[in-house]
């Protein structure tokens, strides 16, 4: 018997069983995989491919006057999280940053981690990649990089390495490299060479993959901003994304050592009501069926992209409780007990399957008052 | 040629998210792996209905089955690399030292019957040296020591009398290495006046799995299949106090046998903490336990990860007053089985390994708790802390609070 049980470990799952575990609950997080989270750029928008702010933000997820005090609680909570995992994230969700990413798009974001630096709008800057890896082309975002820069001006390199890979080579192979500082020493020294053959003196930014290290990104970035004496970003594109790693294993490592339980490999499929509230969950973990007992169930099973819900030709399904929802994926009739966070509210979907990083930052830190508030109140027999 | 029809089409869900290769332990230490998306899903796509491929980077795989936790589809992976492995033994035949490894069970038998001679030769530095050279154990790999007094010879019970019936499944490690705490279960279950019966009983595969020997695997499969289900079918509960020997039930023998009498026994299956942890929450534990002032550190072995049953150690240990236990949080300890005993894969081993002992050194608890006699294997020879097995601290404390 848990107090409060997690379905799901993305974004919302994790931050979720994290601050009922920070309230001296018991909690479990059952989940079938490790969750979106990885597959992200690690960074936090409000309103997902829109230029949009704070105040458009409000109003499309009927947000009032009165939630303003709770929003900012629940975005400082986060960013003392990180900071706690040092892994710390900037940035205000009143002032959204632009970011470049891999394609070489800007995009603008609320909170970033702290190897990612704003995109400068004018001025030099080189990008770099790396000849090991196929899924960042400096060429490329070169291209799309002007469009939206015109004012700067951007040259390209690619540097090696220095590895070989029996597998496609990604961002987070190439940061667990770039974690040895040797392999840092090596690059460093290619880059210098080429900025001498070119006759690049001045240097305003250097942008690179999503790669600047796993364990010791502090050290790489501190070791490429002396060496090249310039401000250095991480530019994110196809995951996995080392901005997105570090995220994830920050909050799986609090969430675990906090005494989260885990249930892993494991797929909720269907649940038990008694009057309106939801009394267990069925879950199948390798063949076998087994119930999981709670009094508060959080359901952060990540909307449409996450499989939370499944868009068929007639309806839309949700997979875990398997509850009837409404045509935009909402509970028609929601146990009282049941608190979907982020994607998994359904209807607050805003572009591409996804919510935005702020909005599920917000609706668990919010979900969790709500249970707080009700155990207050004498717990659901009063509610 | 082995039927590669072995199995449901599940993989066909992959998106190629990489999540899988991402959580990989021997991804994280080597780039000299494929990967599992690359050696599962992707190869079972190229393979089906063409040409066989053996692929010799599958060697690199442990089957510890993070792989299989980390997918957010749901495709069992593992599944994919146990069958690949088999592929590549099959053709490429299996080495006399896979075979040695994979047979737990004989080698548990032979060094326990000549225990005091091995446990000392596998001291003899010349001897691993020569080892090393003819069959490719890595000389500074530390082996569990043997006892002559195994298991088998001091309790051997076919029955259970009482009414709650517990058949436990012994497994390589508690008969051959670690009696104490297949004794240990039997004292703790008899506090709960709980009668424990010894089945006959095989090497539950998982090390035949992992060396690619799986018709033998499968062998043993269904004689522990046949035999456990003789007991289930008289009302008893199986109860296993190996993490990956529980796994195998649960997971392996459902997926690789495909059978209804694998997924009869499956239901049937605890491991120890897990069916304590079910005491407990049918009020029939008995919780007299006495107080123990320790502040122990957890390691979560690959296999109980896998099984999707939360924490139950820490459960239990929890309920042990004064008793303080915190998760380490750790990855994948490297030991994994037989392949941190091989020459050729002792660096990634001790890659993972020395990370492990970094985080063991943080915590720095009085000693660490695992289930896993092979983590075991590993946490000793990179960390100086103790190691115990949940059982033993149970019953510690279960006897001090009756005063033995």
């Amino acid at each position: 018997m848990y107090d409060v049980v997690v379905v799901g470990q993305g974004l919302t799952g994790l931050l979720s069983a994290i601050y009922a575990k920070q309230q001296n609950k018991k909690v479990a997080l059952v989940a079938k995989g490790t969750g979106k989270n990885q597959q992200s750029t690690g960074l936090m928008g409000l309103l997902p491919g829109s230029t949009k702010g704070l105040a458009e933000w409000l109003k499309y997820f009927d947000f009032i006057n009165q939630d303003k005090i709770m929003i900012k609680h629940g975005i400082n909570h986060f960013k003392s999280l990180m900071d706690q995992g040092s892994y710390p994230y900037l940035g205000e969700i009143e002032n959204p940053v632009p970011i470049v990413t891999a394609s070489g798009h800007v995009k603008y974001t609320a909170l970033y981690p702290k190897s990612v630096t704003p995109i400068i709008e004018g001025g030099r800057v080189v990008v770099v990649g790396f000849h090991e890896m196929i899924d960042f082309q400096p060429q490329f975002m070169k291209g799309n990089l002007l469009t939206a820069r015109p004012k700067l001006t951007v040259e390209t390199m690619k540097v090696k390495l220095g590895a070989s890979s029996q597998r496609t080579m990604t961002q987070l192979d190439a940061a667990r490299l770039l974690d040895q500082k040797e392999v840092r020493e090596r690059v460093i020294s290619q880059i210098k060479e080429k900025l001498n053959e070119c006759k690049l003196s001045k240097v305003d930014m250097f942008i690179f993959p999503s790669a600047l290290g796993i364990h010791d990104w502090q050290d790489t970035l501190e070791h490429f901003r002396t060496e090249l004496q310039a401000s250095i970003t991480e530019a994110p594109g196809l995951p996995p994304n080392a901005s997105a790693i570090r995220l994830n294993e920050v909050l799986q490592r609090k969430a675990i050592k906090l005494g989260v339980r885990f249930y892993l490999d494991s797929e909720v499929i269907g649940c038990k009501l008694r009057a309106e509230k939801l009394t267990q969950i069925s879950v199948r973990s390798n063949h076998r069926i087994s119930q999981i007992k709670g009094s508060h169930f959080v359901l952060a099973t990540g909307g449409v992209l996450g499989g939370g819900l499944e868009v068929t030709t007639t309806n839309i399904k949700e997979t875990a409780l398997q509850l009837p929802v409404d045509h935009n994926g909402a509970f028609i009739k929601k146990p009282i007990n049941v608190y979907p966070v982020g994607a998994a509210l359904g209807k607050n979907v805003y572009s591409h399957g996804i919510t935005g990083g702020i909005y599920s930052i917000v609706s668990s830190y919010s979900a969790n008052l709500q249970i707080i508030k009700i155990e207050q109140n004498g717990g659901l027999q009063h509610a | 040629m082995l039927e590669l029809n072995f199995h449901d089409t599940t993989f066909e869900k992959c998106l190629k998210c990489h999540a899988c290769t991402a959580n990989c332990p021997i991804s994280s230490a080597t780039l000299d792996f494929g990967g599992p998306k690359h050696l599962g899903p992707e190869l079972k796509r190229l393979m089906d209905n063409q040409q066989v491929i053996d692929d010799h980077r599958i060697e690199l795989c442990t089957l510890c089955g993070t792989c299989d936790i980390s997918c957010p589809e749901n495709v069992h992976i593992s599944t994919l690399t146990a069958y690949l492995k088999a592929i590549h033994n099959e053709q490429q035949g299996t080495k006399f030292r896979d075979f040695v490894l994979g047979n737990a069970e004989i080698v548990g038998k032979l060094a326990s019957a000549f225990a005091p001679v091995t446990n000392i030769t596998m001291k003899i530095k010349p001897i691993r040296k020569m080892m090393q050279m003819m069959m490719g154990i890595h000389a500074d790999r530390q082996f569990p020591t043997y006892q002559f007094h195994h298991f088998h010879r001091k309790y051997n019970k076919k029955q259970s009398n009482t009414k709650r019936k517990v058949a436990y499944f012994v497994g390589c490690y508690a008969t051959y290495n670690a009696p104490e705490v297949a004794e240990a279960f039997v004292k703790i279950m008899e506090y709960n006046h709980i009668e424990v019966a010894i089945p006959e009983q095989k090497c539950c595969g998982v090390p035949m799995f992992a060396n690619g020997q799986m018709k033998q695997g499968l062998k043993n499969a269904t004689y522990n299949t046949d035999k456990l289900l003789e007991y289930t079918r008289q009302g008893y509960d199986i109860v296993m106090t190996c993490t990956s020997c529980t796994l195998a039930f649960k997971k392996e023998y459902t997926s690789f046998l495909r059978t209804e009498e694998a997924n009869e026994l499956a239901t049937h299956i605890y491991d120890a903490n897990e069916y304590l942890r079910q005491l407990h929450d049918q009020d029939e534990l008995n919780v007299d336990f006495a107080p123990m002032e320790v502040k122990a550190a957890y390691f979560a072995p690959c296999h109980m990860k896998g099984q999707g049953i939360g924490n139950p150690t820490m459960d239990i240990l929890e309920l042990i007053p004064d008793y303080q236990i915190q998760d380490l949080a750790a990855s994948c300890c490297g030991q994994c089985g037989t392949f941190g005993f091989k020459a050729e894969k002792y660096q990634y081993s001790m890659k993972l390994g020395n990370e492990l002992a970094e985080t063991v050194a943080e915590v720095d608890s009085d000693y660490t708790v695992t289930e896993c006699g092979m983590c075991k294997n590993q946490l000793n020879q990179v960390t100086n802390k103790p190691v115990k097995h949940p059982m033993e601290i149970i019953l510690e404390s279960y006897e001090k609070s009756h005063n033995k």
